[in-house]
């Protein structure tokens, strides 16, 4: 009796299972055959993705399917499928994945008129993509640890024996390579690969900006190279006044103060070719461009919309002289740290 | 593998070839991210794969890959081994209660944990501290095979190793221990692989790993044959432990004739030893459970995100229901047969094939993940992006979870039940669902559980492969957490530890019942 019990109870659990588990697919396949909407592949913080194509498909009514992940493995996954990629947009959270579909030959041209609404040193030389919120390379400085008044005007000095155990840094990080790029470009190779070699030799590696700003912020270590907005997240979550580090802006024209922006671009073989123009036009035109401006401490790309956040004004920043756009040399960023044993 | 398993069907008639046909279905599916590793790696031609692979930084990273694998799989030995002994073999007070409780760590995501130590201290950002944590959350998976072996074997051998004069450390090495190391042995092996994927955990540890390095191939030069390279690398890695696995357990037979004697071992008196001994239990488990729940518990009642995203809760309980409940389902059904064969033939061919998902289980996840992206556009458009390729990529990554929680239970079967079935005139599929299925339930339950519990915390695969749109748990922790709204994540983690407990409840009470 047991057994028989047993025996249908097995029997029954494994139809119903074996239903479930076509049945649910089948559901979904179902969905997902309605209409056809706008496919946008998204690294970007989910909420102010959401708020962004919220804005856009009140709009235009035009609907939006967001795919979030990290803008880099987004960037793999689109390279991987090639030519038969869903994605019709991809928005990343940098540059550099952007610029490396660009590379790749993967990007459609923007129209003048979308390239036009963005200050023009922040968009690829070729049009392939816009530059859609900016930020800034900071010096994260704890001051208990650090007086403001001992930290350099330059980056470039706080890479010796001085700064031993005192500088966190993540060689890692998309922004990182960029800032190597840049000072390469500024000051030279062999400035650049003394800086890396210093940095290893007397900085403290972390393996991502929130671990080093959140170090920072407990007195592990006195300062940190981040970008400005991770000290605003942490702000945000415990509140500005609870805030115990601050941020330190390197002096004018220097490697320490660049500039890297978040980035979209429209994929070349887009099923939705106008729609897609449209929603990059959008993020950044003036009604788009506010609704960053509201809602993340970054510095919008459109000359004529200023963030609510309490951030330095985007002209009184004095970054170096390089563009963004010729940043994304992965390539040559590595070739340094390879040979400063970075990586 | 098929040749062989096949010959050995012809050798013997009433073994069932319907099996082998459906081991090739896990088989082929193991086999895909390899292809595409070769594929990759292919691309870089003789001479880049070299200079690739002989770089001086490689070494520097094979050293810690090393290090970690040997240090966390050594250390959840220890627990394991000392955990299980406490609670089967002494009158430890309260043993019963504890031999539950001892699994629980299992229902801690590792990146809770990581976090959570990472933010007592910076003295545990390092390897020694990466090693310590991840100990902790993973002994379980060698204390629970090693415990339902300890209730399993005869206490015959020590009382002769006892009378014949040798001391109880003695009796214990060469007696006890030698039963255990299958048990050992194969949790040993689910740890060290494991430790060769991890990536989460160590993103706020401070350790580079072969994996990390994948991670950042991909991250920086969007470039997946470099990637391919060190993931090879990985692979390679994989052979000797698998190999001593399997050395481990093929020398040794596990089978026993007759029920020996009936009687449970009698429990060692701790005596003075209690005291000492349940303060390691608080600790450990003060270690393993306490900090991560005090760090959850801190993040639920405090910062500025708190009461963020409850409208997502529901589609993100549901996402994650679907994915891992059709995906655990999936991967023991495909488990079953490549146990069966191996356990059955015994041939070299089919044993390869089982231990074959524990080379790819070496692999991180968002290597499987793109394997699956570039196969599955090319060769199956149409199930691109629907929860099909996310079932394969979970059968990929989990099979190991599901083939080891089976192997006990199909171990003990008598080895012609089948044959008495046929000889009914039964039908091989037939006897196959009427009369192996139910005996060996309790391995199924426990490869649900584990399966379950992995799969809702499963991050990468998810995230590149699942219909656009899906949420589960782990991509709401991990949206907030990224976003450092700890607080908004901090609901959506607690519902993961939540959710978890069925499932590590049902494996932690089928492990161990598998021992009586």
């Amino acid at each position: 009796m047991t057994d028989f019990n047993r025996r249908t109870f097995l029997r029954n659990s494994l139809l119903v299972g074996g239903g479930l588990m076509m049945g649910m697919p089948a559901l979904n396949l179902a969905n997902a055959a309605e209409v056809q909407t706008l496919t946008l592949y998204s690294g970007q913080h989910e909420k102010t993705t959401q708020a962004i194509v919220d804005a856009f498909t009140k709009a235009t009514g035009i609907q939006v399917k967001i795919r979030t992940g990290n803008s880099i493995q987004l960037a793999n996954q689109i390279i991987e499928e090639g030519k038969r990629s869903p994605a019709d947009v991809f928005y990343s959270e940098e540059s550099p994945p952007v610029a490396a579909l660009a590379e790749r030959n993967m990007l459609a041209q923007l129209p003048q008129a979308t390239l036009d609404q963005v200050r023009e040193t922040y968009r690829a030389t070729d049009g392939t993509w816009t530059g859609i919120t900016a930020r800034c390379r900071v010096t994260v400085f704890n001051p208990d640890l650090i007086d403001e008044s001992e930290l350099p005007a330059s980056v470039m000095d706080m890479a010796t024996e001085a700064w031993k155990d005192r500088v966190a840094f993540v060689p890692t990080s998309g922004a990182f390579q960029q800032q190597i790029v840049a000072i390469k470009h500024l000051l030279g190779r062999d400035a650049a690969l003394d800086w890396l070699k210093g940095l290893k030799k007397y900085g403290r590696i972390y393996n991502n900006n929130m671990a080093a700003m959140r170090a920072v912020e407990r007195g592990e270590i006195a300062t940190a190279l981040v970008n400005n907005y991770y000290w605003y997240i942490v702000a945000r979550e415990q509140g500005v006044d609870n805030m115990k580090s601050r941020l330190h802006f390197s002096g004018p024209q220097d490697p320490g103060a660049l500039i890297t922006v978040s980035a979209a671009g429209v994929l070349k073989t887009a099923k939705n070719m106008d729609a897609a123009q449209k929603l990059v036009a959008f993020m950044t035109s003036i009604e788009g461009q506010k609704v960053y401006a509201g809602g993340v401490a970054e510095w919008p790309m459109n000359p004529a919309v200023e963030s609510t956040f309490d951030i330095k004004p985007f002209d009184e920043l004095q970054p170096p002289a390089v563009n963004p756009a010729n940043l994304g040399g992965a390539d040559e960023a590595l070739q340094l740290r390879r040979e400063a044993g970075l990586a | 593998m098929i040749a062989s398993a096949i010959r050995t069907g012809r050798r013997n008639p009433l073994r069932q070839s319907w099996m082998v046909w459906a081991a090739l279905i896990p088989v082929t599916l193991v086999v895909l991210p390899v292809i595409y590793i070769f594929i990759r790696t292919a691309q870089l031609g003789a001479h880049g794969a070299w200079a690739e692979l002989f770089r001086a930084r490689n070494l520097e990273l094979l050293l810690n890959t090393l290090i970690l694998a040997g240090g966390v799989t050594s250390l959840a030995v220890v627990f394991g081994l000392s955990v299980a002994w406490c609670v089967e073999r002494s009158n430890l007070p309260g043993r019963n209660w504890l031999r539950v409780v001892a699994g629980l760590p299992l229902v801690v995501p590792a990146f809770v944990a990581s976090y959570a130590w990472s933010s007592i201290d910076s003295m545990f950002q390092n390897m020694a501290g990466a090693i310590l944590i991840l100990a902790l959350a993973k002994y379980p998976l060698v204390y629970l095979p090693v415990a339902a072996s300890l209730r399993n074997t005869d206490p015959g051998f020590e009382d002769v190793s006892r009378s014949l004069g040798k001391g109880p450390w003695r009796t214990f090495f060469s007696a006890l221990l030698p039963q255990l190391i299958p048990a050992l042995g194969g949790g040993a092996l689910l740890v060290g692989t494991h430790m060769f994927a991890e990536f989460g955990a160590l993103a706020l540890l401070r350790v580079q790993t072969f994996t990390t390095a994948i991670f950042e191939s991909y991250e920086l030069q969007f470039n997946s044959s470099a990637a391919a390279m060190q993931s090879m690398v990985l692979i390679v890695l994989c052979i000797p432990l698998i190999r001593a696995e399997i050395r481990l357990r093929g020398g040794r037979n596990v089978a026993r004739v007759g029920k020996g004697s009936a009687r449970q071992a009698q429990p060692v008196q701790l005596g003075v030893w209690t005291i000492p001994v349940l303060l390691g239990f608080i600790v450990l488990f003060a270690l393993a459970l306490g900090v991560p729940f005090v760090m959850l518990g801190y993040w639920l009642l405090t910062g500025a995100s708190v009461g963020v995203g409850y409208e997502k809760i529901w589609p993100a309980i549901q996402g994650t229901l679907t994915l891992a409940g059709s995906g655990a389902l999936f991967t023991s059904l495909m488990a079953i047969p490549l146990v069966m064969l191996a356990v059955r033939q015994r041939g070299l061919l089919a044993r390869l094939a089982e231990r074959l998902p524990y080379i790819v289980h070496g692999l991180p996840g968002v290597v499987v993940a793109l394997a699956l992206v570039f196969l599955a556009i090319r060769v199956v458009p149409f199930a691109y992006q629907t929860i099909f390729v996310v079932l394969a990529a979970y059968a990929i990554l989990f099979l190991p979870l599901a083939q080891s929680s089976l192997r006990a239970s199909i171990e003990l079967l008598p080895n012609n039940l089948e044959n008495i079935g046929r000889s009914l005139g039964k039908r091989p599929f037939h006897v196959f669902v009427t009369v192996i299925l139910p005996n060996i339930a309790p391995g199924i339950g426990a490869a649900l559980a584990l399966m379950m519990l992995e799969m809702a915390r499963e991050l990468t695969a998810t995230l590149m492969l699942a219909p656009t749109g899906t949420t589960t748990l782990a991509t709401q922790v991990w949206s907030y957490t990224s976003d450092g709204e700890f607080a908004a994540a901090a609901p959506f983690a607690a519902l993961l530890v939540v959710i978890s407990i069925l499932p590590v409840w049902i494996f932690t009470q089928r492990m161990l019942r598998q021992g009586n």
